[in-house]
């Protein structure tokens, strides 16, 4: 293991962990629930630690990446059914994640904010042109970390940390009404969705494809999955105790994202503003890019077509093709004037719904010693896999009537 | 698993992309031509590969519709230029023996070749 690489995917995975959905959420659920929601952050982050290990691992060993493994253990009719779910949840959600893009360029420029969603999908689409896989995973992921400035801006106002630590601990808050407790309910669930999204763990199953894993990578992945996540959660998290701590007292609920980076600019002034809107703009890029990449990934791998960002454009044409339309079908969504929250609300809805089908291969692959060898899924992955994978069926099926019974949260 | 050993058609052959030679992903396994007669064993005559299998898997209007989006083609892959099955289908020969990768080469000629790194 190469400890300047194992250090570099560690930067890579904490600076690649935020996208839109969180940085709404986080904000939103701090500003609305205090530190109440700190443990849905935490659960759902070891979730996804879990199953971005076994996508790894997978990866690594069977040399097969998630979708073409669906695909097989699904048969064709339900594939398709999911490959079309899927394929639906994660456009939305590179949509939204340019819309928050544009948002950010608009803050930062002063320039239209539609303008700017056209600026940031070229310049996006310049760099998967132009940049190998490993690069495009670099550049945005260590980018991202200038939201670090989220933790020091945390640490700099002397928060109280015993209440931050109890929010670790599962609990309703007391005294809720019926509608506050829907309310509740639905962040949890969004944010169990914005954490686990299953554009992740295609993203993360193809990119250890891409970057040719075998069984010697498979410490690097478990560090990489574990701490790297893990580390990126208390972005999150900083970003949500910020939300209690300055927004709860005013009231005030953070709707778009700027108003998330003037948490900042509290303790830090200018510079702490602009290093979270930097922050925030790479690790959205990052998103954008990982959610059109992935969608690029389904689609090729579902068929067999020639797949990977570590081919040059030509060498694998219809993966080309697919990620140069879905950036193009999400800018189009973006330009008919849908607000951003909206669609952050959609993708996470939209996301939870198919995840249980997206997990499912991947438990039974990772647990299939034909495929899997010495290094199947043990005891305690099987335990862990199995019991997020309950968690995410329940989420799933509570999700669409908690989006409209809150009016998306806003209720 | 070999080429000559027994195999579970659905569990560990349907549905799995098909590799060839060079490493390219040139498909996937959509349904398979079957060889025998009643009493006999069976044995697999060739893969079938491209939309034009999916008729009988998918229900008639959804099959109609891949018809009119993909078209109808199927590409047969002898069984004997299966060099082995694992989590793929990896073939002994190159895509174009077996007439797959036609659209792969097709769509190429749309892409610029300049630029990527």
């Amino acid at each position: 293991m190469n400890p300047l690489e194992l250090t570099l995917g560690i930067m890579t995975a904490v600076g690649g962990f935020v996208d839109i959905s969180q940085l709404v959420f986080s904000g939103q659920a701090g500003s609305m629930f205090g530190y109440s929601l700190i443990w849905a952050f935490g659960i759902s982050t070891i979730g996804i630690m879990v199953y971005g290990e076994m996508c790894g691992r997978v990866a690594a060993v069977a040399h097969q990446p998630l979708f073409s493994l669906m695909r097989h253990r699904l048969g064709l009719k339900l594939g398709l059914v999911t490959l079309i779910a899927s394929f639906l949840s994660t456009l939305v959600t590179t949509a939204a994640e340019i819309g928050g893009l544009g948002m950010i360029l608009n803050h930062l420029t002063g320039a239209s904010y539609l303008l700017m969603c056209v600026v940031s999908t070229l310049v996006l689409m310049a760099s998967m042109w132009i940049l190998p896989f490993k690069w495009i995973e670099r550049t945005y992921g260590l980018l991202g970390l200038f939201m670090i400035v989220f933790i020091v801006a945390l640490v700099v106002i002397h928060p109280p940390w015993s209440k931050i630590a109890s929010g670790f601990v599962p609990s309703v808050p007391h005294g809720l009404s019926a509608k506050q407790l829907f309310n509740y309910s639905y962040f949890v669930v969004a944010i169990f969705s914005a954490v686990m999204f299953p554009y992740e763990a295609f993203f993360y199953s193809s990119g250890g494809i891409e970057e040719q894993w075998g069984p010697k990578d498979l410490l690097t992945n478990r560090v990489t999955s574990i701490v790297g996540m893990g580390l990126g959660s208390l972005l999150s998290i900083a970003i949500l105790a910020l939300a209690a701590l300055l927004f709860a007292p005013a009231n005030v609920a953070p709707q778009i994202p700027g108003s998330v980076a003037l948490q900042t600019a509290i303790p830090l002034g200018k510079l702490g503003l602009v290093m979270a809107l930097l922050g925030m703009l790479f690790a959205v890029a990052g998103a954008a890019v990982e959610t059109c990449m992935a969608n690029a990934y389904s689609v090729s791998q579902f068929f067999g077509w020639e797949w990977g960002r570590h081919k040059k454009p030509w060498e694998a044409p219809r993966f080309t093709i697919a990620w140069i339309i879905v950036m193009l079908l999400a800018l189009a969504i973006v330009m008919t004037g849908v607000e951003v929250m909206s669609l952050v609300g959609y993708a996470v809805v939209f996301s939870i719904v198919i995840l249980p089908l997206s997990y499912l291969p991947l438990m039974l692959l990772a647990n299939d010693k034909n495929y899997m060898r010495g290094y199947a899924n043990k005891w305690l992955a099987k335990i862990l896999g199995w019991l997020f994978f309950v968690i995410v069926t329940i989420a799933a099926i509570a999700a669409i009537p908690l989006y409209v019974l809150t009016a998306g949260g806003q209720g | 698993m070999r080429r000559d050993a027994p195999i579970k058609m659905v569990s560990q052959l349907l549905d799995l992309p098909l590799i060839d030679r060079d490493g390219r992903w040139c498909g996937v396994v959509d349904d398979v031509e079957l060889d025998g007669t009643p009493g006999r064993a069976m044995r697999i005559k060739a893969l079938l590969v491209g939309p034009g299998a999916y008729e009988g898997r998918l229900p008639g209007c959804a099959f109609w519709l891949v018809r009119k989006v993909a078209g109808d083609r199927i590409a047969r892959v002898p069984w004997d230029r299966v060099k082995n099955v694992a989590s793929a289908v990896h073939l002994e020969c190159r895509a174009e023996e077996v007439k797959l990768h036609r659209t792969e080469d097709e769509a190429r000629r749309w892409i610029p070749k300049w630029g990527a790194m």
